[in-house]
């Protein structure tokens, strides 16, 4: 199988970046995408070239690292996949496949395709925690939890991270992300305690880290490997009302 | 310290859109009376209207109308300019059709739309009659400001016709995106409940795009 690469290669933060086209030969489809970008450095190397950087870690769907844009969509062309979970399969010999890093004011470019997500991590460190002693973990069922409550938590608590939502939307806003954060905590009793810090908190750095207002159009949770629910964003809407009476 | 600009601007033009929403039946409703039969319809609109501008309350409900419109459109503005501002650097190649409605990512350029409508609209109607700019406004057989006739006559004018007409389609994409999105930015957040929500802003929307783009038709060939 061959494909053209169009990839955006940036040397570092501050440099302009262009688009730089690779033809590649000797593919599979049963190949990863990122088996075929590593495929890519391979040859890069041969030809005393430098790599393009990416990133990744587990390379099975759950470490959020891995996040690309490709073909004008994050993580592929495919609904709630990850880019590692991509394979060259869902492309045609002779396709071309434009690659671009995440593009947000508040993810800047740090090299190629590598973009600095660590406002995501500041966002987290606002609140994202509870910091009551736990101990070990308790009997089970010594805190009652109805299922559906703790099947919400469970599934805003799936998000890991990637930043998707932020580079689908056109707004760069990151309501998805946060939402499910503060959702995942303040639905639980051993979350409630902190709710209305947590909500003015991590909302208060979301803002502040130049994150765009969410305009609700859909795009994030079309693109969030996680399937996590616009309705998050609703439901940290009416959080962020209830903490500016109660909090 | 918590400023929550993002959440208080979204609020203000969800709050400032329902109300619009809802200023949008009685209008259409109104409309409705321009099918009726001429000298019908002439009576009856024109005695609504002068009950309309005669009731002080009707005049705090107006200004309030034009207090939604500017900070609908006020704060609409500073949330795309900070918008843009997150996002300066587009992508070479955005395939965002796949994921979202094109209504959704252009509500900004059709809002834009429908605000050169309102202000043709008002320099039409408002202007001339509230204002008395123009041609002057003759009287009804009942003593009554005669908007019947102003109505009618631009509307014989096939070029309005297709203005209001074409501009109803703008008008029908902004409420059904607009309608379901205000109960989320409000903070609703059952998810059946959102569900039904998305179907009556469909229905809403619909029934306001054709109501308003059709009458204009409907008294062009009366
Ligand atoms: S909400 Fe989804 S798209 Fe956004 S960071 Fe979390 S997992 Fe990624
Ligand atoms: S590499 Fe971990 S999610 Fe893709």
């Amino acid at each position: 199988m061959q494909v053209t690469f169009k990839i955006w290669r940036q040397e570092g933060p501050n440099d302009k970046g262009a688009i730089k086209a690779y033809e590649v030969n000797g593919l599979t489809e049963d190949m990863s995408f990122l088996e075929a970008l590593d495929h890519l450095n391979e040859l890069l190397v041969l030809k005393d070239e430098k790599v393009i950087a990416y990133e990744y870690d587990c390379r099975e769907g759950i470490c959020g690292q891995c996040g690309v844009f490709i073909n004008g969509r994050a993580h592929g062309p495919h609904d709630n996949m990850t880019t590692c979970q991509l394979h060259m399969r869902s492309f045609k010999d002779g396709d071309t496949i434009v690659v671009e890093p995440w593009r947000a004011a508040s993810f800047p470019v740090l090299k190629d395709l590598i973009v600095d997500r660590s406002a995501f991590d500041r966002i987290i460190e606002q609140g994202a925690f509870i910091s009551a002693k736990t101990g070990t973990a308790p009997e089970a069922n010594a805190i009652p939890i109805p299922k559906e409550v703790s099947d919400r938590a469970m599934d805003a608590a799936a998000c890991i991270g990637c930043g998707a939502c932020v580079a689908t939307c056109k707004n760069s806003s990151a309501a998805l992300f946060t939402s499910a954060k503060i959702n995942h905590l303040n639905g639980l009793p051993q979350g409630r305690t902190e709710e209305h810090k947590r909500v003015a908190e991590m909302t208060y750095q979301m803002e502040i880290e130049g994150f765009g207002s969410c305009t609700f159009t859909g795009a994030c949770e079309v693109e969030c490997p996680e399937g996590i629910s616009i309705i998050n964003i609703a439901e940290m809407n009416a959080r962020v009302a209830k903490s500016k009476v109660f909090g | 310290m918590a400023l929550n600009q993002l959440f208080f601007r979204k609020t203000v033009i969800a709050g400032t859109g329902l109300f619009l929403c809802i200023f949008l039946v009685v209008h259409l409703s109104a409309n409705c009376i321009l099918l009726l039969p001429e000298e019908t319809a002439r009576g009856l609109y024109n005695s609504y209207s002068t009950t309309l501008r005669e009731s002080p309350l009707i005049k705090l409900v107006a200004y309030l109308l034009y207090l939604s419109i500017i900070l609908h459109v006020i704060y609409a503005l500073l949330i795309t300019l900070r918008n843009r501002k997150a996002s300066p650097q587009k992508y070479v190649m955005n395939n965002s059709k796949e994921n979202s409605t094109w209504t959704s990512q252009n509500m900004g350029l059709i809002g834009t739309m429908i605000l050169l409508f309102i202000v043709v609209h008002l320099a039409n109607f408002w202007a001339r009659i509230k204002l008395g700019m123009g041609e002057a406004v003759n009287l009804d057989a009942a003593g009554h400001v005669d908007v019947y006739e102003v109505t009618s006559a631009l509307f014989h004018n096939i070029y309005y016709v297709i203005f209001y007409t074409v501009l109803a389609i703008p008008l029908a994409l902004h409420l059904h995106h607009g309608f379901k999105s205000a109960f989320k930015t409000l903070g609703f957040y059952h998810k059946k409940g959102l569900r039904i929500v998305a179907k009556i802003a469909l229905v809403y929307a619909i029934i306001m795009g054709v109501g308003f783009g059709i009458i204009p038709f409907i008294v062009y060939f009366k």
